[in-house]
């Protein structure tokens, strides 16, 4: 029997009435209550209070569970539905039921970002001579050698990351002459920051999660200055360390902690207003974005000026599928979710699509979709005259 | 499925000793057959308090070819079936008793043809109410019924329940809104029942089908009139200081003459729960609120609202609001929908009583649930269809106290006698599944009930189409104990 270690008061705010189950991307694939947030609390529950044992199809319903969180919003109880699976999925991995040990490999190398990068070069060569599997998302055009972001004032830290460090980087040099635009010294958090520990959560490596987020929080304590994330997941877990780690310090971090949209629309006003693009874009929402930080309409906010139209999908921000890592450990279930969202973009004419998260941009990019990071947008109209 | 798993999963079925099973996975696929505990356990239960419930084998159909052959192989091993929509049902229609075949209908969830010249609209069971009204926006319609639970609910479960929903006042429930079925009856064989024209030849079975819960058949595709989409809507949201008054502006309201799309009451605590979650706006100081919505032509819709003013400044309403955007009125109506929802901020387990009375007793009939409510030291809360005096007093507990489902059964049953007692009927619209079956005895005589049973025998003379539910003890199909139980351990 397995104690799966979640407060009782939290599992029983789930009445079962079934409102969240549309919202949900697996039930709304496989229309299986094994594959939606009210089953898999369900198990959850009957595990931790009724003894239940924890069968294959039970780690299975566990595990196919993208940890979108589009269940949680939906929620009229406020289930908070993203740590009863982060504490789920930690024990799981704890007893040993998911993620084997050879499976944790691949995280080790997050946080060391010299081997990430060696490694990357190594992937580069193996993806051009068809070594990978395609359903490896990488982005096509890495350079084998890039330097780092360079420090250009300390007004705000621009957060890297790891594997966006290591294959999106053109993505932060947009970002950063976006806000040096505005006005913004900035000092990228680069190698002294490897790693911002979302992966390991979600895989359920809750304690490596822990001790990394309190590495971050201490590198950057040496001053109180605000910290701009352009990836929708990392902002996500570095805003909700103060839940992760309970403690003052870490809810004092968090409310330092700025999606890069939300920081860009406050000081939109310092522009002068440029030419827009003629270009009609679609926005994406990534979960992390919409359904956890809850500033999706930032992204809407800051490209408006700059583009000629903006699109919103009909969807009710349901998952593209990506899920961090997600793609690589459930494939199937990965690209029906973007088979829905693809068609959903395809049915609409349009330019490009933005998306304000890397993992969801390489996602979607491999089946063929233009896709781009909203800064990039607004990078390009800014130097004007790029075609897009 | 990986073909591990896949292979996995064969010689689990080799080693399975239950050629049921067997045969069902032939008929459709290993991958859409579980029969493994926790996939049975997750289909034992739906959104209702009742937790008796034991599944068999779990299908997954999607072809009416595949639903049929279902109910050929169960019919050959003499086991019963019940069909399953989103599981949303609360009064345990689709909980599995007698562990039969779970026919689950959420794959077959196609939008089969639209025909606006006809105005009807053909689908697959499975498909989502709400998702065939956004499908229909394009066209300037909407399909009426409107459950609180339509964005989850599918369209097969609201015929066997015969759903309502707020806007049902104006529009009627589902069966106002259905006019073919295409019905896999117990024995295997195929019918339609009912057609677009509107007098069907022969016998019209649809008023048999619809609010049958699945006893007397699987419906696998379904006809609906799609209605057209008003060109104004307005919304009010009225305060009082007592649920009385509330109760007595519903009554006058259509005492002069208006049929106002939807009425709506809330009172306090639901109102406050429903708050924190939608942040609509809504009063959370008033004892009790109303919502109302009048559509049609924009001349009509504005004096009916003024009218509506009228009356619930005359009855003691507090204040009016009036919806000046379609946001609003959206983030109103959600707060509306998502009432049973939210109330596990309060408690986390809920009962919920679905019975209609007379419109003008509804202010009594509320006091005497609030008397019952303190009487068990209960906390009650009512949200209800007004218009149409359909009742849903929550009573909310938690579980997991020693003896409390025993006092929330019992102040259920008074709440139920009441209603009686007030000229009312046994349910709404959340049908009667295993919820009410005892009461069946109260409302009708032994003679009705037969003649019920005899229905039910015509269709089903085996009892094996969602067994146990409906009719009460003693009319035979509720006899589970009859049916053939499966040895233990057969399913892992
Ligand atoms: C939050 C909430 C709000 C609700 N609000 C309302 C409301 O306003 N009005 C209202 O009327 N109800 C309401 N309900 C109850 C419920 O949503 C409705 O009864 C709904 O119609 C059930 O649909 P379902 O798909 O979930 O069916 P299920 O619960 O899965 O099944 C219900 C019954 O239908 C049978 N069934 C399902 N599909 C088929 C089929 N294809 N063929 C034959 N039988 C079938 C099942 O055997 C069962 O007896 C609410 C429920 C919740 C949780
Ligand atoms: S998580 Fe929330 S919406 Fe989903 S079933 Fe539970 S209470 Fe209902
Ligand atoms: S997190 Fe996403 S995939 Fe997981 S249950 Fe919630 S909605 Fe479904």
């Amino acid at each position: 029997m397995v104690d799966l270690k979640i407060g009782i008061e939290e599992l029983n705010t789930c009445v079962q009435c079934g409102l969240c189950l549309p919202h949900c991307p697996t039930f709304r694939i496989t229309g299986e209550e094994a594959m939606s947030p009210r089953g898999r609390i369900r198990l959850m529950q009957e595990i931790q209070m009724n003894d239940r044992p924890i069968t294959k199809e039970a780690v299975d319903s566990f595990d196919t569970c993208i940890q979108c969180r589009g269940c949680e919003p939906a929620c009229p109880s406020g289930v908070p539905y993203g740590s009863l699976i982060e504490q789920t999925k930690s024990t799981l991995v704890e007893k040993k039921y998911l993620l084997p040990k050879w499976q944790q490999i691949p995280f080790f190398f997050l946080t060391r970002p010299r081997l990430l990068r060696f490694f990357t070069r190594l992937l580069v060569v193996a993806k051009k001579i068809h070594l990978l599997p395609n359903r490896f998302a990488m982005p096509e055009n890495i350079p084998i050698w890039d330097k780092p972001l360079r420090e250009s004032g300390n007004d705000v830290y621009l957060f890297t990351g790891c594997v966006m460090d290591a294959w999106q980087r053109e993505t932060h040099r947009s970002s950063k002459r976006v806000l040096e635009h505005l006005g913004f010294g900035v000092t990228p958090t680069g190698d002294r920051i490897p790693c911002c520990g979302a992966l390991h959560d979600h895989a359920g490596l809750m304690q490596s999660a822990k001790d990394i987020s309190q590495k971050v929080i201490r590198s950057l304590s040496e001053n109180e200055l605000p910290i701009l994330v352009d990836s929708a997941g990392c902002g996500a877990a570095l805003k909700e360390y103060g839940h992760l780690l309970g403690t003052d310090e870490a809810n004092r971090f968090s409310a330092r902690v700025f999606d890069i949209h939300e920081w860009v629309a406050e000081h939109l006003d310092v522009l002068q207003s440029p030419a827009k693009l003629p270009i009609s874009v679609i926005v994406q929402d990534p979960c992390h974005l919409r359904h956890v930080q809850e500033s999706h309409e930032a992204v809407r906010l800051v490209l408006e000026p700059f583009v000629e139209t903006l699109i919103d999908l009909n969807d009710d921000g349901l998952c593209c599928g990506a899920g961090g890592a997600f793609s690589l450990f459930q494939p199937a279930l990965a690209s029906q979710a973007r088979e829905r969202k693809v068609a959903g973009i395809r049915a609409q004419s349009h330019d490009v699509v933005a998306s304000a998260n890397p993992g969801c941009m390489l996602h979607l990019q491999q089946v063929g979709v233009n896709i781009k990071h909203p800064m990039e947008i607004i990078d390009e109209a800014l130097s004007r005259g790029i075609q897009i | 499925m990986s073909f591990l798993d896949r292979f996995k999963k064969a010689i689990g079925r080799t080693t399975s000793q239950d050629p049921f099973v067997a045969d069902l996975i032939e008929a459709l696929s290993a991958e859409r057959v579980h029969f493994d505990a926790t996939q049975r356990f997750l289909h034992s239960h739906d959104a209702s308090v009742f937790d008796e419930g034991n599944a068999g084998p779990v299908c997954f159909p999607i072809t009416t070819q595949e639903v049929q052959e279902i109910m050929q192989i169960a019919q050959q091993y003499s086991r019963p079936v019940v069909a399953r929509g989103a599981g949303t049902g609360l009064a345990g229609g689709a909980i599995p008793l007698g562990e039969p075949a779970v026919i689950a209908m959420t794959k077959m969830n196609k939008i089969l043809e639209i025909d606006i010249d006809n105005r009807v609209a053909w689908v697959e069971p499975g498909v989502i109410n709400l998702d065939l009204s956004i499908h229909l926006q394009q066209y300037g319609y909407h399909f009426a019924p409107d459950p609180s639970s339509q964005q989850v609910c599918t369209i097969g479960g609201n015929v066997a329940n015969n759903s309502g929903g707020p806007h049902c006042l104006a529009y009627g429930v589902t069966d106002a809104h259905v006019l073919a079925l295409e019905v896999i009856l117990p024995d295997g064989e195929m019918a339609v029942i009912g057609g677009l024209e509107p007098e069907p030849e022969g016998l019209d079975l649809r008023g048999a089908f619809i609010g049958s819960e699945g006893t007397l058949g699987i419906t696998t595709k379904i006809g609906v009139r799609i209605t057209k989409t008003p060109p104004d809507v307005r919304t009010l949201l009225l305060s009082f200081s007592s649920m009385r008054d509330a109760a007595q502006t519903v009554s006058a309201v259509i005492a002069a003459g208006i049929v106002p799309a939807a009425m709506e009451v809330m009172d306090q605590r639901i109102t406050n729960a429903v708050e924190s979650f939608v942040g609509a706006g809504y009063p959370i100081d008033a004892a009790a609120v109303l919502l109302v919505e009048v559509e049609g032509l924009i001349d009509g819709t504005e004096i009916e609202a003024s009218h509506i003013r009228e009356i619930g400044f005359k009855h003691g309403a507090t204040n009016i609001r009036v919806a000046d955007s379609e946001q609003e009125r959206e983030l109103l109506w959600k707060g509306r929908k998502t009432a049973f929802g939210a109330i596990a901020q309060i408690a986390p387990d809920y009962y919920l009583h679905d019975t209609v009375v007379p419109r003008s007793s509804l202010a009594d009939v509320l006091e005497k649930i609030d008397e019952v409510a303190e009487r068990y030291e209960l906390i009650v809360m009512n949200v209800f269809h007004a218009g149409d005096g359909n009742l849903h007093p929550l009573l909310l507990f938690d579980a997991r106290e020693e003896g409390m489902l025993e006092k929330v059964h019992a102040a259920g049953a008074e709440i139920m006698r009441i209603s009686l007692d007030a000229g009312g009927v046994l349910s709404g619209e959340h049908g009667i599944g295993i919820e009410k079956q005892a009461y069946m005895n109260e409302l009708f005589t032994d003679e009705d009930l037969n003649h019920q049973n005899r229905l039910r025998y015509a269709f089903d003379p085996d009892c094996r189409s969602n067994p146990g539910k409906v009719l009460p003890a003693g009319h035979s199909c509720a006899d589970i104990q009859a049916l053939k139980k499966v040895p233990e351990g057969i399913w892992g």
